[in-house]
C-alpha cells in the first residue's frame, strides 16, 4: 500500500460517522457604485497610481515614463501601437515593464495578469505599467471570477507596489516585485 | 423579589466588602437577599486547569446549594460565566445545571437587565475611574456596557485606557504556573494605565493580581471591586 | 523540525529575563496588525463572512476524501505531478529525486510553515543545494539561524538595531543604514538567486479542488518570482488546505488578507494551474505534494478536528496577550500562539506539547479574531482535560487541586481553612505556589473577616 492509499484510507476512516456539512452559496450583492472611480480610488489607497485614459493618452503616458530609459519590456498582449518609437529590452534588464491585464477588480484595486502575457515583464522591472480595458473592470472578485472562461497556467492578481515591513516594522517598497505600479484604464 | 448571593471564594476571602456592598445595594433597591451558608467555590480553578474530576463534585454541590433560589447573583464575571456557560459542559445532560444557568447573573447585569436599574445615584461624581474589563465577563458573558453605564450614570469619569480590554494575566492557576508571563501581562496593563483615582473590575482574581503587582511596582492606586463602587454610587 | 514545546515555561521566563527587547518588538508588531484587522473587519459584514467561511471549511473537511480525489484528478489533467507524503522522509525522498534529476544547485523558497515541519531546508543543504529563503523576514532569520517567531511575520521579534548589526557583520553596510538601504542589499542578493535557481519551493494558502488551482498570497512578490522563474516548482500542500470551488477564493482571499494584516487583498496573489505552456515563461515542471504529517489524526478527533479550519492567518497570534509577551520562540514548534497551543498537541502528541495548552488565560481574544471561528478556548480546555486524564500534570498541581477539592467540598473545612488563612503559617507543600504568587505581587492580604463571617451582622442590619 502506498502513501496515497494509506492517507486516503485514513481520511475516509476519520470521516466515518461524522455528519456531512452543507456547502453554502456565495451571495451576489448589488453593487451600487460605478466600478471605475472606485477602482482608481482603491489603487491609490494601495499605493499604486491609477488613470482613466484614452489609448492615445495612455501611449503618451508610456512615452513619458520611458523617457531617458534604455528600453522597455513588453507583455505579449500589449497592442503594437504602444511599442512604437520605444526600444525593447529583456525583462531582466528593462527598468520599465508594460503588461496587458486580463481584467481588474474595483473593490480591491486589483489587476489580473496572465502568464500568457509573460510573467518576467510583470515582476522583474522596478516600474510596472499595466493596461486594462474599461469594460474589463469588474466591481468584485466574485463578479470577475464568474466571467472567467479559462484559467492560464498562472494568473497573478496584483494590487499595488511590492512592499514589506519586515525590517524593524518600517515599510519599504520594491522588495522583490515592482516598487511602482501604474495602471491605465483604457476607454 | 428574593435573590441568593453567591459571594465566590476569592471575594469571600479577599474582597469581603464587595459582598457587603452588594447586599446593601440590592436591599436598597427593594430586593431581599439570602446567603445560603453551604456555599464554597464554583469549581472554576479546577475546571480551567483541566482537573474536571475535582471540579465536578463542586459543581454538583453548587447546584444543590442554590436549588431553591429564584435568582443567583454574583459579584464576579468569571464565576457567573462558570455557572452559566461551563456547568452545562462539565455536567452534560444535567437539567439542574441548565436551570441554574438561566437563573444566574453577574451583579451589574442583574441590576440593568432584571431590575431595570441604570441610575444608582450621584455618589461617584467627578471620580476618575479606570475600568478593567475582565475577560470572562466581557467575552463569555457579554457584560461590557452594563458596568460602564452604571458608573457613568453615577457621575464617574471613565478614563480612556488603551489596554482596558486586554487580559490582565491572572487566569487562575496560570498566575502561578507561568508567573513571569503573568506578570509581564500585568505590567502591560500598568504601563498603559491612565491617571485614575480608582481601578475597578467585576473580578476578584483580576483585582487581586493587579493590586498586588501595582503595589510591588510602587504605584499608588486604589483598587476596588465594582460592587463597592456601585454602593458608593448609591449611598454617596 | 524537532519539537521543544516541553520547555515553554522555562524558555518564556528566560526570554523575558534576558531579552526585554523581544517583548517590546512583538508587542508593537502584534498591536499594529490587530488594530488593522479590526478596521478591516469593521468595513464588511464580517460575521456573515466568518460564518460562511466556517461552513465552507466544515463542508470540505467532512468530504475531504472526495475533494482530495477530485483535486488530484484536476491537477493531473493540468499537467501537474501529484505526490503524497505521510512523514518528512517521503518529502525528502521526492526532493532528493528532483535535485538529482535536474542537477539542482540552488533553490528559492517562499515562506511556508509546512516546509518547516518537514525540515526541507536542512535536507536540501545536506544535498549540497544552496537554499534561499526569499521572504524578507524569513531571509533575516535564515541569516541568523533562527526559527520563525510568527506565522505571517517571522522576524517581528527582531529590532531594527539588531538587523542593522546583522547586515553590518554580513554585508559591511553601515551600522546606521536605513531600512530602505538594507532592503536593497537583500533584494540584490535574492534577485541573483531568483534568476539562477533551478528549483522553486512553496507551500499553499489554498488548493481549489474544482480546478486544481494553487493559491498563494504575499506582499513582496517573492512568491510570484519563486514560482515563475525556476524550471521546477514544488508546492507542499497540507491536506486541510483544500477549497471546493474556484469562486470560494472570492471569499477566502479577502477574508484571510483582512484577518492577517488588515488588507482588502494581499499585494500579490498567485493562482497557479500548472506548468507553463509551450513558448511561455514559467516552470516546465510543477509538483504538488499532499502532506499528512499528523493531519489525518487530527481529522479523526471528534473535538479537535475543528482546528483544521485554520487559514494560517496569524490573527489569533496578534490578538493574544500571552503570545504578545514573548513572540513564538518559547513555544518550541512551528506553530505558536493560540493556534499552536491547540494544533501542536494534535500534530505531535499531548506529551510532547504538554505546556502549550496552558500557555493561556482563556481570555477568548483569539476566538474573537479568528476568521473561521475556531473555538480555541474550548479546545484549550479539552486538551487540558485530556492532559490531566493522561497523568501529565506535575505532582504539586495534582496535590494542590486534590486539597482544594477536599476543602471546598465541605463548608466546615472551608471555614476552618478561612480561619487558618488569617492565623496559621501556610502548609509546607503550598509554599512554592505561594512564593510564585508573592514574588511578583507582594503578600496576599485577606480581608480582616471573610464575608461569610460578616453575614450574621448584615442579616441583623436588615432587621430580621
Amino acid at each position: 500500500m502506498d502513501a496515497r492509499t494509506r492517507i486516503l484510507n485514513r481520511v475516509h476512516r476519520a470521516l466515518e460517522g461524522r455528519p456531512k456539512a452543507l456547502l453554502p452559496e456565495h451571495p451576489h450583492l448589488p453593487f451600487p457604485e460605478d466600478p471605475i472611480p472606485l477602482f482608481l480610488r482603491r489603487l491609490a489607497e494601495n499605493g499604486a497610481e491609477g488613470h482613466l485614459l484614452s489609448p492615445k493618452e495612455a501611449k503618451a503616458l508610456l512615452d513619458e515614463l520611458a523617457q531617458g530609459l534604455p528600453g522597455v519590456a513588453f507583455g505579449r498582449g500589449v497592442p503594437p501601437s504602444f511599442r512604437e518609437g520605444l526600444s525593447e529590452l529583456p525583462p531582466e534588464e528593462a527598468p520599465l515593464g508594460v503588461s496587458q491585464a486580463l481584467f481588474a477588480v474595483a473593490e480591491t484595486g486589483t489587476v489580473a495578469l496572465t502568464s500568457a502575457d509573460g510573467r518576467k515583464a510583470q515582476l522583474l522591472p522596478p516600474t510596472h505599467l499595466v493596461l486594462v480595458e474599461a469594460e474589463k473592470v469588474y466591481p468584485t472578485l466574485l463578479a470577475a471570477f464568474q466571467e472567467l472562461k479559462a484559467l492560464p497556467p498562472a494568473l497573478g492578481l496584483h494590487s499595488g507596489p511590492s512592499k514589506s515591513a519586515d525590517i524593524g516594522q518600517v515599510m519599504v517598497k520594491g522588495v522583490h516585485g515592482p516598487g511602482r505600479l501604474i495602471v491605465a484604464v483604457l476607454t | 423579589m428574593r435573590v441568593a448571593l453567591f459571594i465566590t471564594c476569592l471575594a469571600d476571602q479577599f474582597f469581603a466588602e464587595a459582598g457587603v456592598a452588594a447586599v446593601r445595594l440590592l436591599r436598597a433597591l427593594g430586593v431581599e437577599v439570602d446567603f445560603p451558608e453551604g456555599q464554597t467555590c464554583c469549581g472554576q480553578p479546577a475546571f480551567n486547569a483541566g482537573h474536571w474530576e475535582e471540579a465536578r463534585p463542586l459543581a454538583l454541590r453548587t447546584l444543590k446549594v442554590f436549588q431553591e433560589a429564584e435568582y443567583v447573583v454574583l459579584p464576579s464575571g468569571s464565576c457567573a460565566s462558570m455557572v452559566k456557560n461551563h456547568y452545562p459542559e462539565l455536567l452534560p445532560g444535567n437539567k439542574e445545571a441548565l436551570d441554574l444557568a438561566e437563573r444566574t447573573y453577574e451583579l451589574s447585569a442583574f441590576l440593568v437587565h432584571v431590575l431595570g436599574v441604570e441610575r444608582l445615584g450621584e455618589g461617584l461624581r467627578g471620580r476618575k475611574v479606570a475600568y478593567h474589563h475582565g475577560c470572562h465577563a466581557l467575552r463569555e458573558l457579554g457584560v461590557r456596557e452594563e458596568p460602564l453605564l452604571l458608573l457613568r450614570n453615577a457621575g464617574a469619569e471613565l478614563l480612556p485606557w488603551e489596554a482596558a480590554e486586554e487580559c490582565c494575566g491572572f487566569g487562575g492557576l496560570f498566575s502561578v504556573k507561568l508567573p513571569e508571563v503573568s506578570l509581564a501581562m500585568a505590567d502591560r496593563k500598568a504601563a498603559t494605565l491612565p491617571q485614575a483615582e480608582v481601578l475597578t473590575s467585576t473580578d476578584a482574581g483580576c483585582l487581586l493580581h493587579l493590586a498586588g503587582r501595582l503595589q510591588k511596582k510602587g504605584i499608588n492606586l486604589r483598587v476596588a471591586p465594582l460592587a463597592t463602587l456601585l454602593w458608593e454610587a448609591y449611598a454617596g | 523540525m524537532r519539537a521543544k514545546a516541553r520547555l515553554y515555561p522555562q524558555e518564556a521566563a528566560r526570554l523575558l529575563r534576558e531579552k526585554p527587547g523581544v517583548r517590546q518588538a512583538v508587542t508593537g508588531a502584534t498591536l499594529h496588525f490587530d488594530r488593522n484587522r479590526l478596521k478591516a473587519y469593521a468595513e464588511v459584514p464580517i460575521e456573515e463572512w466568518r460564518n460562511r467561511a466556517k461552513a465552507v471549511k466544515e463542508h470540505v473537511l467532512s468530504h475531504l476524501d472526495q475533494y482530495l480525489e477530485l483535486a488530484e484528478k484536476r491537477l493531473r489533467e493540468n499537467g501537474v505531478q501529484v505526490h503524497y507524503a505521510e512523514e518528512p522522509e517521503d518529502a525528502h525522498r521526492l526532493l532528493r529525486e528532483i535535485v538529482r534529476r535536474h542537477g539542482v544547485k540552488r533553490a528559492v523558497k517562499a515562506k511556508s510553515m509546512l516546509t518547516e515541519e518537514l525540515g526541507v531546508n536542512p535536507l536540501l543543504a545536506s544535498l549540497g543545494v544552496e537554499v534561499y529563503e526569499t521572504d524578507l523576514g524569513e531571509y533575516l532569520i535564515q541569516l541568523l539561524g533562527e526559527p520563525p517567531s510568527h506565522i505571517v511575520g517571522p522576524a517581528i521579534h527582531l529590532s531594527l538595531e539588531g538587523i542593522q548589526k546583522l547586515f553590518h557583520e554580513r554585508f559591511g553596510t553601515p551600522l546606521d543604514a536605513a531600512p530602505e538601504a538594507l532592503a536593497q542589499v537583500a533584494r540584490k542578493v535574492l534577485r541573483e538567486a531568483f534568476l539562477t535557481a533551478e528549483l522553486g519551493i512553496s507551500g499553499a494558502n489554498f488548493l481549489v479542488a474544482e480546478t486544481g488551482t494553487l493559491a498563494l498570497m504575499e506582499n513582496e512578490g517573492n512568491i510570484r518570482l519563486s514560482t515563475s522563474l525556476p524550471k521546477v516548482h514544488v508546492a507542499f500542500v497540507g491536506i486541510e488546505k483544500l477549497l471546493p470551488r474556484f469562486q470560494d477564493l472570492a471569499l477566502f482571499l479577502p477574508l484571510t488578507a483582512r484577518a492577517a494584516t488588515g488588507q482588502r487583498l494581499s499585494t500579490f496573489v498567485s493562482l497557479i494551474q500548472g506548468p507553463a505552456q509551450a513558448g511561455e515563461e514559467g516552470p516546465k515542471e510543477v509538483h504538488v505534494v499532499f502532506v499528512d504529517h499528523g493531519r489525518t489524526a487530527l481529522l479523526a478527533d471528534p473535538e479537535a478536528w475543528e482546528t483544521l479550519r485554520c487559514l494560517r492567518c496569524g490573527a489569533c497570534l496578534n490578538a493574544c496577550p500571552v503570545y504578545r509577551q514573548t513572540g513564538g520562540h518559547p513555544y518550541g514548534y512551528v506553530y505558536s500562539g493560540p493556534i499552536g497551543a491547540v494544533l501542536d498537541p494534535g500534530l505531535l502528541s499531548l506529551e510532547e506539547a504538554y505546556p502549550l495548552p496552558y500557555a493561556s488565560t482563556l481570555c477568548g481574544a483569539c476566538l474573537e479574531a479568528c476568521p473561521v471561528k475556531i473555538p480555541i478556548p474550548k479546545l484549550l480546555l479539552t486538551w487540558r482535560h485530556r492532559a490531566v486524564a493522561e497523568g501529565l500534570s506535575p505532582a504539586w498541581e495534582k496535590a494542590a487541586l486534590a486539597a482544594f477539592r477536599k476543602v471546598m467540598e465541605s463548608p466546615a473545612l472551608y471555614r476552618l481553612f478561612s480561619k487558618a488563612l488569617r492565623g496559621l503559617p501556610p502548609p509546607q507543600d503550598l509554599l512554592p505556589l505561594l512564593r510564585a504568587w508573592t514574588e511578583g505581587r507582594g503578600p496576599l492580604k485577606p480581608s480582616p473577616k471573610p464575608f461569610h463571617a460578616l453575614w450574621k451582622e448584615l442579616k441583623e442590619e436588615d432587621g430580621r
